[in-house]
């Protein structure tokens, strides 16, 4: 099981991630008012993600222990996104909000996906993963952008669910 | 080869998680200093569909022109007249009735026909044309010293928009927008180009004006101005019972030029307390003040959104407001900057809930009996119900002679309210029977209604207020047989 985990979870995560960017992007377009702003939003969080790819590398407890709750707060982030309803004015703020902490949690994931034995083979599923999902997107045209959003959100939030409970039952398993 | 250890340090300083941290902290700081305010998406649109500032009432349109020159102008409406094709004019949009097009119409979009073509410094007047804003005009004349005569209360508008709403504003002196006009060009349905003054026997002015875009395209305007004077600010508070009696004092004596009032909507002093702000005039005039440009609207916008909460944070924003305006008791301020209000602090967009205006207008001596019945009419606190009043001004509105479609036939205060509501059938339909039933308030006491509005009165209340209506009517079908100039606001009242 923990295999299993370890071996799909982080690919749900990379791949995931680029598969909902086209929505995800939709959604950033719309709150971000301005072409100026819209792009100081993707800067957040890139600086955001070398700040967590940073912290990964200087971390001394090790990584896995954060790792569920780094998916749950993707999760969070991305089921917030899809179910978000204020007014305008307000989004520009959140959407920062989300781009800081949505870059702080990929950095750190990248930096910890990338020591993982399983790395180098996610590296070519991911790929094709990407691509045939892409494809079979491209037949889904009715479904709002904030389903799929919401939907990946849930994924991310069930996943980090079940890492814990992976590393309860591993835990206790070690123990016995 | 070895590197040094000093290079290896600066190597790897953008390595360090504390640089990395404070650059995401400075970057985030200085991003949220420039979030701008939101403005809303509005307008004409070819690939989508057109609404007006409101984005209420959307409807597909055939094309958009950008009116550039006068033949290419004259070329499109003789051809739309043979063809009985239909067009609609549309100058900032900030009309919110559907007035600025009409389905599968050619709308004309006014802003870039926009020149200063005359500044006529020793008689006071200036030749522009129509597409132009008010803020286009005031940069035009503020350096000869000069003024306008009458404008609404912000200077974002176009002329033309606004000589066909006739518009009025904070001025107490000059009466109608339209009496400010020396002499016009009009493009008229059949695509003749007739200049026109207000002795003209065809009484094209009279009909343009407050005409809505239906008897022609106003090219361009020669108009009166007036010195750019300095005004002391004086405010103070009232109770809604005492207004009447202090502006007539106010209008008797020649001191004060400008003047408007704002009335609570505070749950505490609901169309009880009222403050007003008069301009008075101090003798000087003014050739150096540069125009302001609008500051603090993210910090007025907070406040409004304080207020929009209802209840007792309307309550704190009333009194907020009322030692904001204390604060400027005393100052000075040109008559140019007095006709420039703020208005982006107003903007709010928000799914599923939209922000209209309505202007009610009593007449003067009715004031006092009006607002006792207003209200009983309407409830304090608003908090918990879906159709919300968010501010309500007072301005005067003298008695008009100038146009036919007239909402002052006798000396008038006009309240401009901000509505809020939301978007589902039930909310609109309650909107509706709300103001409805405030119109019919408005017209038991002789009063009536604006039109640039969204129209949620009735056909006949629309007869009520403007009596006339009927006549312009028949000139609109005697001037326009092939009825060219079509817009949502004219299918639907008549
Ligand atoms: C925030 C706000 C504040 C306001 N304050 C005031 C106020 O203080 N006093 C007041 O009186 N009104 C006020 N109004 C109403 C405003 O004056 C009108 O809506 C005015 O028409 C706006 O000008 P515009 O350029 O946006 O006109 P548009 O909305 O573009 O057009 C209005 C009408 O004029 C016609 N039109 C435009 N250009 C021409 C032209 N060249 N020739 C012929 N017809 C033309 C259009 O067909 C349309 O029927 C306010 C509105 C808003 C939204």
């Amino acid at each position: 099981m923990k295999i299993l985990s370890e071996l799909y979870v982080p690919l749900v995560v990379s791949v995931g991630q680029v598969v909902i960017f086209p929505y995800y992007i939709l959604w950033l377009k719309e709150a971000s008012l301005t072409f100026t702003l819209f792009t100081w939003l993707f800067a957040a969080f890139s600086f955001s993600a070398a700040l967590g790819y940073r912290m990964h590398q200087a971390g001394k407890k090790p990584a896995n222990s954060y790792i569920p709750f780094l998916y749950m707060g993707m999760g969070g982030v991305y089921l917030f996104v899809g179910n978000i309803s204020t007014s305008f004015e307000v989004l520009p703020f959140l959407a920062l909000l989300f781009q800081v902490i949505l870059g702080f949690l990929q950095g750190y994931h990248h930096a910890w996906h990338i020591e993982q034995n399983t790395f180098r083979l996610h590296a070519i599923n991911h790929y094709l993963l990407v691509g045939i999902i892409m494809v079979a997107l491209s037949f889904v045209k009715i479904i709002s952008p904030t389903i799929f959003i919401t939907i990946f959100g849930a994924t991310l939030f069930i996943c980090g669910l079940v890492f814990i409970f992976m590393k309860n039952n591993m835990d206790s398993a070690v123990s016995n | 080869m070895e590197t040094s250890p000093k290079r290896n340090k600066k190597h790897s300083i953008h390595k360090n998680p504390w640089f990395l941290g404070t650059v995401v902290c400075i970057f985030v700081v200085s991003v949220l200093v420039n979030i701008p305010i939101e403005k809303r998406k509005y307008g004409l649109s070819q690939s989508n569909l057109t609404t007006d500032y409101t984005g209420l009432l959307p409807e597909r349109i055939e094309r958009i022109v950008k009116v550039g020159g006068r033949t290419e102008l004259q070329k499109i409406v003789k051809e739309a007249n043979e063809k009985r094709q239909h067009i609609s004019i549309a100058g900032m949009q900030h009309s919110q009735g559907g007035h600025t097009y009409y389905k599968e119409s050619i709308v004309l979009d006014m802003k870039t026909f926009n020149k200063i073509l005359e500044i006529d410094k020793q008689h006071k007047r200036i030749k522009v044309e129509a597409g132009a804003t008010w803020e286009d005009v005031q940069e035009a004349i503020q350096p000869y010293g000069l003024a306008l005569k009458v404008t609404q209360s912000q200077s974002i508008f176009t002329i033309g928009g606004s000589l066909s709403v006739n518009a009025h504003g904070r001025d107490i002196r000059f009466g109608p927008m339209a009496g400010t006009v020396r002499e016009m060009t009009i493009l008229t349905p059949t695509g003749e180009i007739k200049t026109v003054t207000r002795n003209d026997s065809e009484e094209w002015m009279k009909f343009v004006f407050g005409g809505y875009g239906l008897f022609g395209v106003i090219l361009d305007v020669t108009l009166e101005l007036t010195e750019n004077d300095v005004y002391s600010i004086h405010t103070e508070e009232l109770k809604t019972n005492e207004y009447e009696a202090y502006f007539s004092n106010l209008l008797s004596n020649n001191k004060t030029s400008m003047h408007y009032a704002r009335v609570s909507v505070a749950p505490h002093s609901f169309l009880n307390e009222m403050y007003v702000i008069d301009y008075k005039n101090t003798g000087k005039k003014d050739h150096q003040t540069k125009l302001k440009k609008e500051h603090g609207a993210r910090i007025g916008k907070l406040a409004l959104d304080i207020g929009r909460q209802g209840g007792g944070l309307e309550d704190l924003f009333w009194k907020n407001q009322k030692l904001l305006i204390k604060s400027l008791d005393g100052d000075e301020i040109t008559r140019n900057n007095a006709m420039r209000g703020n208005s982006a602090f107003m903007e709010f967009t928000k799914p599923g809930r939209v922000e209209v205006l309505q202007e009610f207008f009593v007449p003067v001596e009715q004031f006092e009996e009006y607002i006792r019945e207003l209200k009983r009419f309407l409830s304090a606190n608003d908090k918990n119900d879906d159709f919300k009043i968010h501010n309500i001004t007072v301005r005067y509105a003298a008695k008009d002679d100038y146009t036919y479609l007239n909402y002052a036939k006798e000396d008038m205060f006009g309240l401009v309210i901000l509505i809020q509501h939301g978007l589902k059938e039930k909310e609109i339909q309650n909107a509706k029977a709300i103001i409805q039933g405030w119109t019919d308030l408005t017209l038991k006491h002789g009063g009536g209604y604006y039109l640039p509005y969204y129209p949620y009165q009735t056909k006949e209340q629309f007869r009520k207020t403007y009596p006339s209506w009927e006549m312009f009517h028949e000139e609109k079908l005697k001037r326009d047989p092939n009825g060219v100039f079509q817009n949502i606001f004219y299918d639907y009242y008549f």
